[in-house]
């Protein structure tokens, strides 16, 4: 049923826009007719499917990793480690915005970021949520003012387009763009599939995991890896795109349980659904204007997750 | 069995345990018994082998858990850690299907009724009894359980401790922590009460 209404809503995203497509089906079925479709449309909306999936299993990965429902790549320092990461590839000049480059160096600025988290949190012994997440605030605005400060200093031109990348758009991204970031969220999604199971056990509290046979600093590792790979691809590629990282998890969680491994299709499923709707209202809601799609994804998915909470809420125990 | 050999345990400077030895049959119930904050759950945890003693050796059946992985040893001994928390809304089958096989145990603790509830919506007490119906679940030959009859009402421990009878006499080793105003330990075969 997801997967229908992904299909469904990834047509009629592809079939509006400012301009009209004559003959929408028959271009639809030969690839390469039409330049709006295919080389504008279709790798924007397929960036937008990507990466909600890439946000919402990376989401699912920070809150079973540090078994936190507050836990997302925002909260941790993976996104602006990612943001970090790129911006700094750019101004050195050896890469240029949205380029595979820009993903590798986005990717390794994830990467960085959270290990950062997870090592200054686990400092003083075991590794608590709530260390993770204060001391994931504070290394997400440490990058996120390196940022600026990186930013503030490069020749106007280059400020320009990172400025309008950091902001969230897919309107970017071509069919060039879209293979490194498929290569991440692949990556990415199959280690957090593998390791669904142990992220049950996980939720039992370190020792208990423990007691089940978790070998626990190697599980939070690899969900590590895969938060940076997914986050850093997503956020190198398109820029900051909020609330799917915290929101789809949730959702999918209020609707299909706590499983881990249903979990990790479920987020993608549902986050590329409130990208892709998200992307499509923010091009096509003020022609000939485009908003950023950060205030769209939140317009979509706040409501949703509020409803969720405030109808069933015992699949996170919050008290 | 168990072979506590000369253990000493240092917790924010402070000797929990010290210099102490001790030998936990095979097939049998120990009890481990005394007030709070006497160490009993650190001597558990460290037979579990969640850390290292700092002095001493611990071994089961010649085996040393802190140098077992943590696959090997959920095949060697489980645990029933005291106030289990659960965050996620499992259910209480899909919480001991975690561990193992679920229906005897489900049947052996009469968790039938609340099988199919999420744990997040447990009292105190069921959530204790899930915590133990999961260490038995996994079906090792050494059990650990911290305090499982605190919270539970008089039919539920005479449930829990005939339960363990059994399992000791199909030859597991069951250490059980309890607190000192437990008064009536007939159903141990051993009963520490002073490990310092």
């Amino acid at each position: 049923m997801p997967i229908v209404l992904l299909i469904l809503a990834a047509v009629g995203a592809i079939s509006v826009g400012s301009s009209q497509i004559n003959g929408f089906w028959s271009v639809l079925f030969n690839p390469g007719s039409n330049e709006i479709v295919w080389q504008i449309r279709f790798p924007r909306v397929m960036a937008a499917l990507i990466v909600g999936a890439a946000l919402g299993i990376a989401g699912l990965m920070a809150q079973g990793a540090c078994n936190n429902a507050l836990a997302e790549p925002a909260i941790l320092g993976t996104a602006a480690g990612a943001s970090f990461g790129a911006v700094i590839g750019i101004a050195t000049g050896l890469v240029q915005v949205g380029s595979l480059g820009a993903l590798a160096w986005g990717t390794a600025g994830a990467l960085l970021a959270t290990s950062i988290t997870f090592r200054l949190a686990a400092l003083r012994g075991a590794l608590s949520s709530f260390n993770l997440i204060i001391v994931g605030i504070a290394v997400s605005a440490i990058f996120t003012s390196l940022v600026g400060i990186t930013s503030a200093v490069l020749n106007r031109a280059d400020a320009r387009s990172i400025s309008f990348w950091s902001l969230g758009s897919l309107a970017l991204v071509t069919n060039e763009n879209l293979v490194g970031i498929i290569f991440t969220t692949l990556a990415g999604g199959v280690i957090a599939w593998s390791i669904a199971p142990k992220l049950d056990r996980l939720s039992l509290g370190d020792q208990s995991a423990f007691h089940l046979g978790v070998n626990v600093p190697r599980v939070r590792f690899l969900a590590l890896i895969s938060l940076s790979l997914l986050a850093g691809g997503a956020v190198s590629t398109v820029g900051v795109i909020a609330f799917i990282g915290l929101a789809a998890p949730h959702i999918a969680r209020f609707i299909y349980g706590p499983s881990h491994r249903g979990l990790t299709l479920h987020s993608a499923l549902i986050g590329a659904l409130i990208v892709l709707v998200a992307d499509t209202l923010s091009r096509t809601i003020a022609q000939p204007n485009e908003l950023a799609i950060g205030l769209a994804t939140a317009l979509i998915g706040a409501p949703i997750l509020i409803a969720l909470v405030t109808v069933k809420n015992n699949v996170w125990r919050t008290q | 069995m168990i072979t506590i050999d000369e253990i000493t345990i240092v917790r924010d400077g402070r000797e929990i345990i010290y210099d102490y030895s001790e030998q936990i049959p095979a097939g049998s119930i120990t009890v481990i018994v005394g007030p709070n904050g006497c160490g009993k759950s650190t001597l558990l945890a460290a037979i579990a082998g969640d850390f290292a003693p700092d002095k001493g050796v611990i071994t089961i059946d010649d085996l040393h858990p802190i140098l077992t992985s943590p696959q090997e040893l959920s095949r060697i001994r489980a645990m029933a850690v005291q106030n289990q928390s659960f965050t996620l809304g499992f259910t209480v089958r899909q919480i001991i299907e975690m561990a193992g096989e679920a229906d005897q145990v489900i049947e052996q603790l009469a968790l039938g009724e609340i099988a199919d509830r999420l744990v997040t919506t447990l009292s105190g007490g069921e959530a204790q009894r899930v915590a133990i119906a999961q260490a038995i679940a996994q079906n090792t030959p050494v059990l650990l359980l911290d305090e499982p009859l605190a919270a539970q009402d008089v039919y539920s421990r005479g449930r829990i401790i005939q339960l363990l009878k059994e399992l000791a006499e199909e030859g597991k080793t069951i250490v059980v922590i309890v607190h000192s105003s437990e008064s009536e330990l007939s159903w141990a075969d051993k009963v520490i009460k002073q490990f310092h």
